[in-house]
């Protein structure tokens, strides 16, 4: 895959570089707003990794730019904690995830596998510990061995597997589902979640309870 | 003006002081102008009466050729010279100077001339006396002289009403200049309410409006200095945020490159160390975190700019994302009970506040243990609380946890102390209630942080 890492601190863009690249990632680096630029037109990218906090407000003006010419590259904001606006903001202009600073590495390299992921599912297929999910084909493997799901299951895995290791609200897979028939009650996500679970559990993917809250789908090899 | 202790000069007291020594000064000349125009009164008054017996007698004075004598019997003469209050004598001298009757140690009288009469003051026998003295034609001088009792007691009187009089009036001038000056002072009084009254934070203006021209210039004085005061106060913020922000990106770079390194295999005593070298890291950079939340939660507002209605159960669901994938890692249960609670907030401090108290409950809470956020309203009291199954703070050192710095004696983990003295700061700016609870909880603490009500603001 390919990554680029936009960061103006040299500590931090030759770590992230190196971890990128031990994961076997091509990286590209920039520290501004320019060279970014430079290697977004350039190159074909799968992930950018980008400083909000570039000077000039540059990670910003990138991502932008970027949305607005409907790129599909996913981009991995980061942020510093205390920049609570930042964070939103960047969502906003369509980032796909953010990492606070300081982050460890563990945390950034499951973000970028969940993000690569993503990006690489597009008409193909998601997968989590030894559970994939074919989206073209319609079929779930829990190993080699296909299950059958129901189809408010398969829009509930889905749901899930397109964000690992994110936490879910009830409220916002009920707002997911809502399309299949009527509102789904809290009670009613619990019994599909709970079907689920059992359903997929031998595939060492686990979905957590949030207590009071929602969902988080854990996998083995996260 | 001054609450006890050193004594400062009183504006009140000071006129009032130069109000009675001006009155006083007033009262000594009344009275000195008094007595002289008493004692002119009382002369007036009281010589008349004393000339007609030296007349009297000047008129029966006969010479003869054994002499001269007073042809007056003795009861007559001392009808004459008696008074009720008052002793007399009388003298009478031939032109020769030759005693005819009378006292001799009357000390002689002023020149006059013949047929004429004078009133002086002389000395007889220590005393001081008033005498009437008159010349006859034929050179006899006769002198009456009596002492001062009733003219002093005419003067007194005459000065006592006076000076009673000018007294009342006096007590009367200082009483209402009492309440006169009270009256002038009060606007000094209510801008001493209005800066007492202000918390520390507060740098707004005073309102200058209605201050009378004397307050005015002191209003406005102050009101620069408060400018002043927020400048600098805003540049120290600004410096200390800065300062945090530019330290945390190299400890940032850092401990992601010591992370790298604990990758690699290597030797035992080389990873502990390293292991200790990626600790402390982490604790600084939290630090470098906690110090620009402090600062931005100390920085002086300039209006109410970054207060909006905010409802608490939306940061609970920000925090959940945020915070659970690290509660799994610590093995603790952490969970929500988000119900709505409308506030007036700040949008970045809020989320400040609720995650220090969540990092402050994961770090204290053994693992298997178990967190809870909970959201909502008691009694249209919007809430917001983070309750924890740890060790909890001993009931003496709830308040002092709140202090920078501060750190209960022999907890475990790196807390900087920090934590609960930016949600205090963050609770204070918010005029809410901070509520350390170690009892209502089985075990661990609750901490409840309570915002002032939003019902009459937003319905």
């Amino acid at each position: 895959m390919r990554v680029l890492v936009v960061e103006d601190d040299t500590l931090l863009a030759t770590g992230l570089a190196s971890l990128l690249a031990r994961a076997s990632h091509m990286v590209f680096s920039a520290r501004t707003g320019a060279e970014a630029e430079a290697v977004i037109q350039r190159d074909a990218l799968d992930l950018v990794v980008l400083d909000i906090g570039l000077p000039d407000d540059d990670g910003f003006q990138i991502l932008r730019r970027l949305r607005a010419r409907n790129s599909p590259i996913s981009v991995l904001v980061l942020t510093a904690r205390d920049a609570v606006e930042d964070r939103v903001h960047g969502l906003d202009l369509g980032a796909d995830d953010y990492l606070t600073k300081p982050f460890s590495v563990n945390e950034f390299e499951a973000r970028v596998r969940a993000l690569l992921r993503r990006s690489e599912r597009v008409g193909t297929r998601l997968t989590a510990g030894g559970l994939t999910m074919d989206v073209a084909a319609k079929r779930v493997r829990v190993h080699d061995r296909a299950i059958d799901v129901t189809p408010r299951e398969w829009a509930l895995l889905e749901l899930f597997l397109a964000r690992p290791g994110r936490v879910l609200s009830k409220e916002q897979i009920a707002e997911s589902l809502f399309t299949l028939d009527e509102q789904l009650s809290p009670n009613a996500i619990e019994v599909h979640v709970s079907r689920l679970r059992t359903k997929i559990g031998p595939a060492g993917v686990h979905i957590r309870t949030v207590r009071g809250f929602g969902y988080l789908l854990e996998s083995k090899d996260e | 003006m001054s609450r006890g202790g050193a004594r400062s000069p009183s504006i009140r007291q000071g006129l009032l002081l130069y109000l009675c020594g001006c009155l006083l000064l007033v009262i000594i000349c009344v009275a000195a102008v008094t007595y002289a125009v008493a004692l002119r009164a009382a002369n007036d008054a009281y010589d008349r009466s004393l000339l007609d017996p030296a007349i009297d007698i000047a008129d029966n004075v006969r010479i003869e050729a054994a002499g001269a004598r007073v042809d007056l019997p003795q009861k007559a003469l001392e009808a004459l010279v008696y008074d009720q209050s008052d002793s007399i004598i009388y003298q009478v001298r031939m032109a020769d100077g030759q005693l005819v009757s009378g006292v001799d140690d009357l000390p002689p009288p002023p020149a006059m001339a013949a047929g004429a009469h004078r009133f002086f003051d002389a000395m007889y026998r220590g005393q001081k006396i008033r005498v009437a003295g008159m010349r006859t034609a034929n050179g006899t001088v006769v002198q009456v002289g009596e002492t001062l009792h009733k003219r002093h007691q005419l003067v007194g009187e005459i000065l006592a009403a006076e000076l009673l009089t000018t007294l009342v009036i006096g007590a009367g001038s200082v009483a209402l200049a009492w309440v006169g000056i009270a009256r002038g002072l009060r606007p000094l009084e209510q801008l001493r309410a209005e800066i007492l009254q202000r918390s520390i934070r507060d740098l707004r203006p005073l309102p200058a409006g209605g201050a009378p021209a004397e307050i005015a210039p002191v209003v406005r004085a102050f009101n620069e200095l408060l400018a002043q005061l927020g400048a600098a106060n805003t540049l120290q913020q600004r410096f200390m945020a800065n300062a945090a922000h530019q330290l945390r990106t190299p400890l940032s770079g850092l401990q992601m490159h010591l992370e790298i390194l604990l990758r690699r295999p290597l030797d035992d005593e080389v990873r502990a160390e390293i292991d200790l070298l990626h600790i402390a890291t982490v604790r600084a950079s939290r630090l470098a975190t906690q110090l620009l939340a402090l600062a931005k939660a100390e920085t002086v507002p300039g209006s109410d700019r970054s207060l909006e209605i905010i409802d608490l159960r939306d940061l609970g669901g920000a925090a959940a994302r945020d915070w659970v994938p690290r509660a799994l890692q610590a093995d603790i249960d952490l969970g929500f009970s988000l119900e709505p609670a409308v506030v007036l907030g700040d949008r970045t401090l809020l989320p400040e506040a609720l995650n220090n108290l969540i990092d402050n409950a994961l770090r204290y809470t053994p693992r298997g243990g178990s967190v809870t956020v909970r959201t909502g309203c008691i009694d249209a009291v919007p809430y917001l609380s983070v309750e924890d199954t740890g060790p909890g703070i001993p009931a003496p050192e709830r308040d002092s946890v709140l202090e920078r710095f501060y750190r209960v004696a022999g907890t475990p983990g790196e807390g900087s102390g920090l934590g609960l003295a930016i949600v205090k700061e963050v609770v204070d700016r918010h005029a809410g209630e901070l509520e350390i609870d170690s009892v209502a909880v089985v075990c661990g603490t609750c901490v409840r942080i309570s915002f002032p009500s939003q019902v009459s603001e937003t319905s």
